[in-house]
């Protein structure tokens, strides 16, 4: 089923056109990929579907973008609901200097979306999900910047699936880290999207093909190709996709 | 010339300098210790009415704090206007270049804007409150502007992170920007008060006396102040060199522990700080 249905969507920064009239439509449930070069505007894409666009000074769009049937760029969307429906992960881990609970449940304190007893549910049962509560039962109290790279990057999985987000937008999230730690966040995006819809932004070929279901490719603002990761690999229908997957640039 | 000789004679130029500064210190330290033998500890908690200067450290505390309180909101909210919610334009640079302004001002000046508005035009008389206002207006570009640097030092992801989360503008500036700043804030804010505890041009006319009978009661009340009665036995009552030198030395006493205590929770928060390594 479609969760995310993007229709002509137009982004651009001051005067720079970054996002060309893009179309597609993101399946519910499963790992869509999108990658390209840098600069073709990968991020911008997904950076638009929780509207994080709009906190770039000189940013504006045209085009809808749908999500569960309902237009986003609505002028009566709540954003901040939005934002909590629609998860993000970053590039680089951003855990808030504050302890790794503190971390989990800020999203659930602003959203007031527990009493204090059940906060602690929601941050186990987060840190769980996010396959990082082993390793950090002990020490939840302590800081966020005592865990290694790759463990703040599933504290920042968990903190965005503690707000019971449907959508998970991941801005290349491995590319802070080391082979591991990369092996361990792949694993768990093909768990979460037994329960929400992934999209994770990569220049990395050969993790869209790991974990992705469906891959888009950008190029220069453009979606080139869009299909199931395997066709679109095995049988691309475009040059420019054909020469990025193999290498020829990129 | 070699290039031996040089070198010598940068060290020279470079040493000498430096040598005079630390020369002039030491005899500055000096001057103030020879006070050291007019002061015991029950003088300093012993009333002006009977030869002590408990009120006039007392006076000099009471500006200070409450020039603090009031120079720490408004700053704070400021700096946090301009780094966060001012959008770069003509209004921001000149709100700006008013803020360096202000820093430039004499004090004597600011004294005087200080006794023709808060004394005269809002009828505060010569009083604490009106001290306050007028200490207030030389704190504030340390505070806003000591702000501004830390609020911009904590990194935006973290703004971002709480963003993405759902957090109004608001909320995110407020839990992220402002709590890992808020050291540095607290930090200006006292280095602030180091800037103005030893003020004298800036209070003379609008909040201080030379004698009071008692702490003052209400802001409405005249103060005395450690550096206002310094000035006056110096210019006016020609007072043994001694006594004057104790006084200072309090003085000076106090700015550098206010200064010193910045600094060193400066030190420590940053320590403490990762994104400031």
């Amino acid at each position: 089923m479609a969760k995310v249905d993007i229709r002509n969507l137009n982004v651009w920064f001051k005067e720079n056109h970054v996002l060309k009239d893009v179309s597609l439509t993101i399946r519910e449930n499963a790992v869509t990929a999108v990658m390209g070069p840098s600069g073709c505007g990968k991020t911008t894409l997904i950076r638009a579907i929780n509207r994080m666009n709009d906190v770039i000074s000189g940013s504006r769009s045209s085009g809808e973008l749908f999500i569960d049937g309902k237009n986003v760029y609505d002028s009566n969307t709540n954003v901040y609901e939005l934002r909590r429906k629609v998860g993000m992960v970053f590039q680089k881990p951003n855990p808030f200097p504050k302890s790794i609970f503190e971390n989990v449940a800020f999203g659930v304190k602003i959203h007031k979306m527990a009493t204090d007893k059940k906060l602690s549910e929601i941050v186990q049962t987060s840190l769980t999900e996010a396959a990082l509560w082993d390793e950090v039962r002990n020490r939840l109290n302590d800081s966020a910047f005592s865990l290694s790279g790759g463990q703040q990057q599933r504290l920042c999985i968990a903190r965005a699936l503690a707000v019971e987000p449907e959508v998970i937008l991941m801005d290349e999230p491995c590319s802070a880290l080391d082979p591991a730690a990369t092996a361990k966040i792949e694993g768990l995006m093909r768990s979460l999207s037994e329960r929400y819809t992934v999209i994770v932004v990569t220049h990395n070929l050969q993790q869209a093909a790991r974990v992705s279901d469906f891959t888009a490719f950008m190029y220069v603002g453009q979606l080139i190709e869009y299909g199931d990761t395997n066709s679109v690999f095995e049988n691309p229908k475009n040059e420019t996709t054909e020469k990025y997957i193999t290498g020829k640039f990129g | 010339m070699g290039r031996k000789n040089g070198e010598t004679l940068i060290f020279v130029s470079l040493g000498v300098p430096t040598a005079i500064c630390l020369a002039a210190f030491a005899w500055i330290a000096g001057s103030l210790f020879t006070g050291i033998g007019t002061l015991n500890p029950a003088l300093l908690t012993t009333s002006v009415l009977q030869g002590g200067y408990f009120e006039m450290i007392m006076g000099t505390i009471y500006l200070l704090l409450g020039a603090a309180a009031i120079a720490g909101p408004i700053g704070l909210f400021a700096s946090i206007y301009l780094v966060e919610y001012a959008r770069p334009g003509k209004i921001t640079a000149i709100i700006d270049q008013s803020i360096n302004n202000l820093a430039g001002v004499p004090s004597i000046v600011i004294g005087l804007f200080g006794y023709t508005f808060f004394s005269k035009q809002l009828g505060l008389g010569v009083s604490l409150a009106a001290g306050w206002l007028t200490l207030t207006l030389m704190m504030l570009p340390i505070v806003i502007r000591g702000s501004e640097e830390s609020l911009r030092m904590v990194p935006g992801a973290f703004k971002e992170a709480a963003l993405a989360l759902g957090a109004t503008k608001w909320k995110a500036v407020s839990s992220t920007s402002v709590s890992g700043a808020a050291p540095g804030i607290v930090t200006s804010v006292i280095l602030g008060m180091a800037r103005v505890a030893g003020e004298t041009a800036a209070i003379i006319a609008v909040s201080c006396v030379l004698i009071t009978r008692g702490l003052p009661k209400s802001p409405l009340e005249p103060v005395m102040a450690l550096s206002y009665n310094l000035f006056v036995r110096i210019i006016a009552l020609g007072e043994s060199a001694q006594e004057v030198f104790g006084i200072a030395l309090i003085l000076f006493a106090i700015v550098t522990s206010f200064a010193i205590f910045g600094i060193v929770l400066r030190t420590y928060y940053r320590r403490k700080q990762p994104w400031l390594r």
